[in-house]
């Protein structure tokens, strides 16, 4: 079913907006949280809380990028519940992607900006990556994808995607101390 | 909180850059271009016989991480068993239950080194299901507490004694939380830890054209297992001396290392060389790149700036015939592309001769050092992996599937130092406790090995109908030399779990939590769900 079909039915407040929703994108979604939680029911929490956040926001929310709309919430609430659980709980993903992503903050002296126009930043620094640089950086800190999978999915060694991430990380920093932003 | 934010505001990029993410598929082999020489280098080389040369000569490309990938064939080594037909990842084989994604191998019988004369042994093996077990505070049941415990009866009159030995599947990296705990006739006893090599075999990246061997393949069954055990001859190697690498190698050791790092962040050092390639083999190590064509060699680093965790030793080790002149270069960045040539990058380059195992020791405790982050604990001068035994294993990786195996696997032909000491770390293996055991004549004596096993399991985004199950297994005979009268199994602690598949005979409703085990059998599996509160 297309994306746009699959809305309709949140719009038209028809319950097969889930199973549907959960049969295009339930993996991706459910592989996203995994990588951030390594806990299944954590994970598979998440996954249905997203689709409950899907259906209070559509109507009125029309996503146009579907996928990406739900996997932003996906790691959001994944986020949310890894604090959660930090206190009690050792490891799991987001604890390395997190303190990877300190390579990538600028000194504190910068200006203040709003989310939006970080993002914007944001985009701007990863337009200007090669695209296999690009897309090793999106999955493993958007998708939260292990440096192994992206080696597999890439068909590329361990050590490259490690380089490559780590001078992306190393570049991004420099981009935004450049820009005089502090996050 | 700000990494927190920037991940958060991530998540707002351009979704069509993330989508493209998704959809990239990298170039795996890299087309070789000469260009012209380009530019001067600037280097400091100290040493015999070498000199910076003027001119540069190269080989545009991106950095290359792994190389060409070869069509070597044989994808299942030595020591791994290939799949049973029938069985694939994620599908379950009736008679053997669920072959999981993730397989945490089986629970092993206990052993002697030596022949153990009239000793018989009864087995009694309990599976513990409470929560907690793996000494975290989960609030769900993960894994198992396992009691493998032994009744050794002499029937001689004179006592015997024997070397026991205690075998385990597990990883250096697994080994703070899964490291058995012995005791005889309830008193904790000392063992010694022997490591088998690595386990599993090879297999071809997804894919690929031409069959390749640049991914690991661990055992995914008790039948890898079997054939990995079976002959014997994985023991006698893991109790036997390790690989002699006392041979004399070159080694090229980069130190002393400039570049401008405030206009270059990414400053890169260039190598290159020309290489006999049936005479001279080239290991690395600190190095992040390696690009080769037939006859020519450039490997390349980022020049450690002191701020960032970058290995500072940075060694280019040759094996038989030394090469000749070299070339240094700076460029701005890994990338090492023509035109983005950088001044002002230098290092000191210092030519010696060592032994390799020196080198190979040198190179684990420079990983260790880097790994102290995240592994504090996993290798130390007191074990229970020491120093020693870390070395033993990563040089048996190097000389059977690196470049000493004569037939390197496609994953270690790029002669990465950094990745066979560091995948010697997480690679599954056997791993075996040894202790003294005497059984008084006429009479019995107690052996009881205690430990938290992970589970069997299938991740959850797999899209597994498996996914949320656990899997326990057992060999009953397995590598022993032990002569069984009797075997039993139990489970306690059931409440927290519902079994949905096993071979045991367990009965949680009718309260049937322990079993007698049939001899003849090789195998028995169990598998459970936890019960959500």
């Amino acid at each position: 079913m297309e994306d746009g079909q699959i809305i309709q039915l949140y719009w038209d407040r028809d319950q097969r907006a889930i199973p549907e929703t959960e049969g295009k994108y339930g993996k991706l979604l459910r592989s996203i949280s995994w990588n951030l939680l390594h806990s299944r029911e954590d994970a598979e929490e998440c996954v249905s809380d997203t689709y409950l956040r899907a259906w209070e926001a559509i109507p009125p929310a029309r996503p146009g990028a579907f996928r990406n709309w739900l996997g932003r919430i996906t790691r959001n609430l994944s986020l949310d519940r890894w604090k959660s659980l930090r206190a009690e709980k050792r490891g799991g993903g987001a604890e390395a992607l997190l303190g990877e992503l300190e390579d990538c903050l600028p000194a504190p002296a910068g200006r203040s900006v709003e989310d939006v126009e970080l993002a914007e930043l944001l985009n701007g620094f990863l337009r200007g990556l090669t695209r296999e640089a690009r897309a090793m950086f999106l999955r493993r800190y958007w998708y939260g994808e292990s440096v192994a999978e992206i080696a597999g999915a890439l068909d590329c060694g361990e050590g490259k995607v490690k380089s490559s991430l780590f001078r992306s990380r190393r570049a991004l920093r420099e981009y935004l101390e450049k820009e005089g932003i502090a996050v | 909180m700000r990494a927190e934010r920037l991940f958060r505001v991530l998540g707002l990029a351009d979704p069509a850059l993330v989508e493209e993410a998704l959809e990239t598929r990298a170039r795996r082999r890299v087309e070789w271009k000469r260009w012209a020489a380009l530019a001067a280098c600037l280097a400091l080389v100290l040493g015999f016989g070498w000199r910076v040369t003027g001119g540069f000569r190269g080989y545009g490309s991106g950095m290359s991480g792994g190389g060409d990938s070869g069509s070597a064939s044989g994808d299942a080594p030595a020591g791994s068993a290939p799949m049973d037909p029938g069985e694939s990842g994620g599908s379950g084989g009736v008679e053997d239950g669920i072959t999981f994604l993730s397989y945490a191998g089986p629970v092993l019988p206990l052993t002697t080194v030596e022949d153990p004369g009239g000793l018989t042994a009864e087995r009694e093996i309990t599976w513990d299901f409470a929560r907690e077990t793996n000494g975290y505070k989960e609030s769900r049941q993960w894994g198992a507490g396992v009691t493998d415990a032994y009744i050794l009866s002499n029937p001689t009159e004179a006592d015997i004694t024997v070397t026991a030995l205690y075998p385990f599947a597990g990883s250096f990296a697994d080994l703070a939380e899964e490291l058995p705990a012995m005791k005889i006739d309830g008193e904790a006893v000392e063992a010694v830890l022997h490591a088998g090599a690595y386990a599993g075999g090879f297999e071809s990246t997804v894919g690929a054209e031409e069959p390749d061997t640049m991914n690991l393949m661990e055992l995914n069954s008790w039948r890898g297992y079997k054939a990995l055990l079976e002959s014997g001859e994985y023991q006698a190697q893991a109790l036997g001396d390790g690989p002699d690498l006392d041979m004399p190698v070159t080694v090229y050791e980069f130190s002393d290392f400039a570049a401008p790092h405030e206009q270059y962040p990414a400053a890169t050092q260039t190598v290159s060389f020309e290489i006999d390639e049936d005479a001279t083999k080239i290991l690395t190590y600190g190095f992040n790149g390696c690009e080769w064509d037939e006859g020519f060699r450039r490997y390349s680093y980022f020049v450690p700036d002191g701020k960032r965790h970058e290995p500072k030793v940075k060694l280019l080790i040759v094996l038989g015939e030394d090469v000749g002149d070299y070339t240094l270069q700076g460029y701005q960045d890994g990338g090492c592309y023509p035109g983005e040539e950088i001044e002002g990058v230098s290092c000191t380059v210092t030519r010696r001769t060592a032994a390799l195992d020196a080198v190979l020791e040198l190179a684990c405790r420079e990983c260790m050092e880097g790994y102290d982050r995240y592994g504090e604990g996993w290798v130390t001068e007191d074990g229970p992996v020491t120093f020693e035994m870390y070395q033993r294993a990563a040089a048996e990786l190097l000389t059977q599937y690196g470049l000493l195996s004569g037939a390197s696997m496609d994953r270690y032909a790029d002669g990465r130092l950094d990745d066979m000491v560091m995948e010697t770390l997480w690679q599954d293996r056997v791993l075996y406790l040894a202790f003294p055991v005497t059984a008084p004549a006429g009479g019995s004596v107690r052996v009881e090995c205690d430990y938290w096993k992970a589970p069997s399991f299938d991740f959850a985004c797999s899209g597994s109908e498996h996914a949320g199950l656990q899997g326990y297994d057992l060999t009953t005979r397995l590598g022993s030399s032990l002569d069984f009268t009797r075997q039993g199994a139990a489970l306690v602690n059931t409440k927290n779990v519902k079994i949905t598949g096993q071979d045991f005979g367990f009965d949680l409703e009718t309260g049937v939590t322990a079993v007698e085990l049939d001899l003849e059998r090789e195998h028995y599996y169990l598998e459970i769900r936890p019960i959500r509160e």
